[in-house]
């Protein structure tokens, strides 16, 4: 009895070296999140209900779903495609010096996501911008009203200067890993550059490229400070929606912001699951 | 004309000479070892003869036909990397399938080759594996397959072996010599590993800094080692110095040598001597014609069938092996004599 | 990855131009913006000045913002440092069984939008003293960097092999303190030392969670910025170019620390 309470205490006595961490994540991480979840299925007097979540499907709601859906994607996919060909010929430009400079300009401009970002674009092409006004006044190229900084098309193009260099990061690993030796056997047994590419370079990077889109998707769909700074309450986005629960500047019926939170949670959390196996499992198999 | 050429190859990498006016004349069904340090461009002459390097100048002929300036995918070479080559995206079968599927032959003709050349590799039930499911000497078994599969006209390997561990890397490597000599085809064989070149090959080329240093058997280049270098890199060897100081006899320190030659007197030389060739002796022995060297037993290495002994001769240490009976009667710190027989050495001059 | 001298391609030649456009234009834009007395329809600004800056200096919250931010940077710094790297070191060294748990913990911050952290924290504690606090936002701020802590150190605690240095110190006579102190301190240093960067970069620049866990209450840089951008350009444009800086600053640190120490840091980041 005594020698099994000793054994016990040092099989957990290690344990106790992460309580002030595991208190910090609880107290800040974890209760947070399920007190959200559960507000957002109670009513006011706390009874259970999904009326929050019925009230998600109104219109206004899923429509700011849909547009950060949409978003998302498109910025994913924009960065992924820019990102493969651009890493690609970073990854094979001759002088190293250039190559690291290149891949040190990606690392700092995927950080300067934000406001100070979204008010750069808005000075180089905000209707008053420097290039708006170039285009204007040199070359008679009216910008405005079809393209707007501050619209739809704005966000895409503030999104994809943070997205792409964080494709670009994302792949430039991936070309690394395709070995010399497969492009040489491939070649060495009568492949065309070609062949080589279909058969053997695009299955062998498409998990990058399939994780490196679902990261780029979460990291659009969880933006808020570009979008607000940009697009204000003109355009209806997911997080915006739940920021102005928070602040009040719309008035929301009460809930709605919880239940939004939650299948915004739901979204960002798959993605990032899904990003963490696909890694795992090329991981396993990239040996 | 031999049916693989190399004629006058040389290759700069920058400014550095990696290969330098290389010629080498290959007879078909023959298996020719390039042995080398790392560096000294016996890797470089595989590629160019693969077409992944372009010679700065030579050319290079194959059964008659200059492939000098043909692509890699058009030469016909089949060819074996150190490591990790299998393509890790598909079966085992795919790969081996890989080199007739792009060149577009018949899915019958395929599978019955694929089938062939599993069998031949003695791994007929892992086709459906992929490669991170092998092991290493397995992986290069299949990467062999692959290559032998397009019916090359040449077989390259670049230190296949070198990324096994010990005991898989002998039994590959009889397994090597034992397809190659089946299939009869002409092979070259790149290795930094002496023993390997001397095990597998018909020819073994010893190289060093871009430049052949001396090509034959495995027994003559054992044998008789034209240079120092290759003396020191094939085996183990006891080079003494000398000065030659009379017809036929040269001075090592205080004692006289006997030489299988006569070089000119005055001249610096190095003898050259296995340890196997060299005799132990607890007691002196009788001038029988033999050479004597008088010293004193520091260290014993035991390594299995003989005992390697150093012996400190006149400040230099010389190596000598012995058998488990005669290790018996030696201690450390021991006064013994060595001897050999003039014709178990060589003698090569030195520079001065 | 020929080993012969290759030239670059036109094709990528053109791909990385656009390249280097897409990404220099906005900033050097807002640079030379920031600095211009005029600047509509020219290619250049027709003069230059230090005006915008001098009335951002002499603005009532540009001191209090710059000051509020550089503290709740440095707090996260310092309770992240304290929170993340003796835990992390603890997991590699004694209890390698808890890492799962720790990865799980360290990514979650990834999957949440700084919005819902903002909010799920708001809806527990709206009571004093935390409620709309800056303890509050530093709390959060600590949630949404910790994964930029635990990366860099976690790679380096990885290199170094931690369970055997203990030992081969403790091996040879050394106590808990001196092998913490000269073996894996010294080996973990560069980890921290980008980790602690990285985490006061993008504290310093993280907009969302003072917004809507402080705003008005306890103004950081970047909601100052963000006011700005709708009252004044000029000034506005002073104020990205200081974010901008310190963003440049802190990366090239860390990229310095990255060249000279060879640690890993993998950039991850969801916003």
């Amino acid at each position: 009895m005594g020698l099994f309470a000793l054994k016990s205490r040092q099989r957990f006595a290690p344990w106790l070296g992460l309580v002030p961490f595991l208190a910090f994540c609880l107290a800040f991480e974890i209760i947070p999140i399920i007190v959200l979840v559960r507000g957002s299925i109670s009513d006011s007097d706390g009874v259970l209900t999904f009326a929050n979540y019925q009230r998600v499907s109104a219109p206004l709601y899923v429509r700011s779903l849909w547009n950060s859906i949409q978003l998302s994607a498109i910025t994913a996919s924009l960065g992924t495609l820019l990102g493969l060909f651009i890493g690609y010929a970073i990854f094979n430009w001759p002088s190293e010096r250039f190559r690291e400079s290149l891949i040190a300009l990606s690392d700092v401009t995927t950080n300067f996501a934000g406001a100070p970002l979204a008010f750069a674009f808005i000075v180089i092409l905000g209707s008053n911008g420097v290039i708006t006004l170039l285009f204007e006044r040199q070359l008679g190229l009216e910008l405005y009203p079809a393209f707007s900084i501050y619209s739809y098309s704005g966000l895409v193009l503030a999104y994809v200067y943070f997205q792409l260099p964080l494709m670009v990061l994302l792949i430039i690993p991936a070309f690394a890993g395709l070995r010399r030796e497969w492009r040489e056997s491939a070649l060495n047994l009568g492949a065309s550059t070609r062949q080589y590419w279909r058969r053997i370079g695009m299955p062998l990077l498409l998990p990058s490229l399939l994780s490196g889109f679902i990261l780029l998707f979460a990291n659009a769909f969880g933006a808020y400070a570009t979008a607000y700074t940009l697009a204000g309450s003109r355009l209806s986005l997911v997080t915006l929606q739940i920021g102005f629960s928070v602040t009040g500047e719309v008035r929301h019926e009460p809930g709605v912001g919880d239940a939004l939170a939650v299948v915004s949670l739901i979204t960002m959390g798959m993605c990032v699951l899904a990003y963490q196996l696909l890694n795992l499992r090329m991981r396993s198999e990239m040996r | 004309m031999a049916y693989l050429e190399l004629q006058t190859l040389d290759k700069m990498f920058g400014t550095l000479p990696a290969v330098r006016n290389l010629s080498l004349a290959i007879e078909k069904g023959e298996f020719v070892s390039l042995l080398g340090p790392s560096g000294c461009g016996k890797t470089t002459t595989l590629r160019m003869i693969a077409g992944f390097e372009s010679p700065d100048s030579g050319q290079i002929i194959l059964d008659g036909q200059d492939i000098t300036q043909l692509a890699p995918n058009k030469r016909g070479t089949g060819m074996v990397f150190q490591a990790y080559a299998l393509f890790p995206n598909m079966s085992v079968y795919d790969n081996v399938a890989f080199g007739l599927d792009v060149t577009g032959r018949p899915k019958a003709e395929i599978d019955a080759r694929v089938r062939e050349m599993l069998a031949l590799v003695r791994l007929e039930q892992t086709d459906k594996r992929r490669p991170h499911e092998l092991s290493g000497g397995q992986q290069q078994r299949i990467a062999l397959a692959r290559a032998l599969a397009i019916r090359p006209r040449v077989l390259l390997l670049d230190e296949p072996l070198s990324a096994l561990d010990a005991v898989v890397r002998v039994a590959l490597r009889s397994e090597i010599r034992r397809i190659q000599s089946e299939l009869n085809i002409t092979t070259v064989y790149v290795t930094h590993d002496q023993e390997e070149a001397l095990s597998i090959s018909d020819r073994v080329v010893v190289m060093r800094e871009g430049v052949i240093e001396q090509m034959g058997t495995p027994e003559e280049i054992y044998r008789t080692p034209q240079t120092r270098f290759v003396a020191a890199f094939i085996g183990t060897a006891n080079q003494l110095e000398a000065t030659v100081d009379g017809a036929g006899t040269a001075r090592f320190h205080q004692t006289i040598l006997r030489l299988p030659s006569a070089p000119p007197v005055g001249s610096k030389i190095a003898l050259l001597v296995r340890p196997e060739s060299l005799a132990v002796h607890t007691t002196m022995p009788a001038d029988n014609g033999r050479n004597l060297l008088e010293g004193v037993v520091q260290t014993m290495t035991f390594l299995g069938a003989i005992t390697r002994i150093e012996v400190l001769v006149q400040g230099e240490r010389v190596l000598a092996d012995v058998s488990a009976e005669e290790r018996v009667h030696l201690a450390h710190k021991q006064q013994v004599w060595l001897s050999f027989a003039p014709d178990a050495c060589q003698v090569m001059q030195v520079q001065s | 990855m020929n080993q012969t001298a290759r030239r670059p391609s036109p094709s990528g030649a053109a791909m990385i131009g656009l390249f280097l456009a897409y990404m220099l234009i906005p900033i050097a834009a807002t640079y030379l913006f920031s600095v211009a007395t005029k600047w509509d329809a020219t290619i250049l600004p027709e003069g230059f000045t230090t005006e915008w800056y001098v009335t951002a200096f002499n603005h009532a919250y540009f001191a209090s913002s710059l000051t509020n931010s550089f503290i709740v940077s440095l707090s996260a710094v310092l309770i992240g440092l304290l929170l993340v790297v003796p835990t992390t070191y603890w997991v590699h060294a004694r209890l390698t069984g808890a890492k799962p748990l720790l990865e799980l913990l360290m990514i979650l911050p990834f999957g949440i939008p700084t919005v819902v952290l903002a909010l799920a924290l708001i809806r527990v504690y709206s009571f004093p003293p935390l409620g709309r606090s800056p303890f509050l936002l530093i709390g959060a701020m600590i949630v949404f960097s910790m994964p930029f802590m635990y990366r860099p150190v976690s790679n380096s605690l990885a290199a170094i092999n931690v369970r055997i240095l203990t030992e081969a110190a403790y091996n040879l006579g050394a106590s808990t303190f001196q092998v913490l102190g000269r073996v894996i301190a010294p080996n973990i240093m560069p980890g921290i030392l980008s980790g602690s960067l990285l985490v006061f970069a993008t504290v310093f620049a993280e907009f969302t969670l003072a917004n809507l866990i402080t705003g008005a209450g306890f103004k950081t840089f970047p909601v100052l910025l963000v006011e700005f951008t709708r009252r004044d350009g000029r000034v506005a444009a002073a104020l990205a170019v200081i974010s901008f800086t310190i963003a440049w600053i802190a990366s090239l640190a860390i990229l310095g620390i990255a060249r000279r120490g060879k640690t890993t840091h993998e950039t991850v980041r969801a916003r």
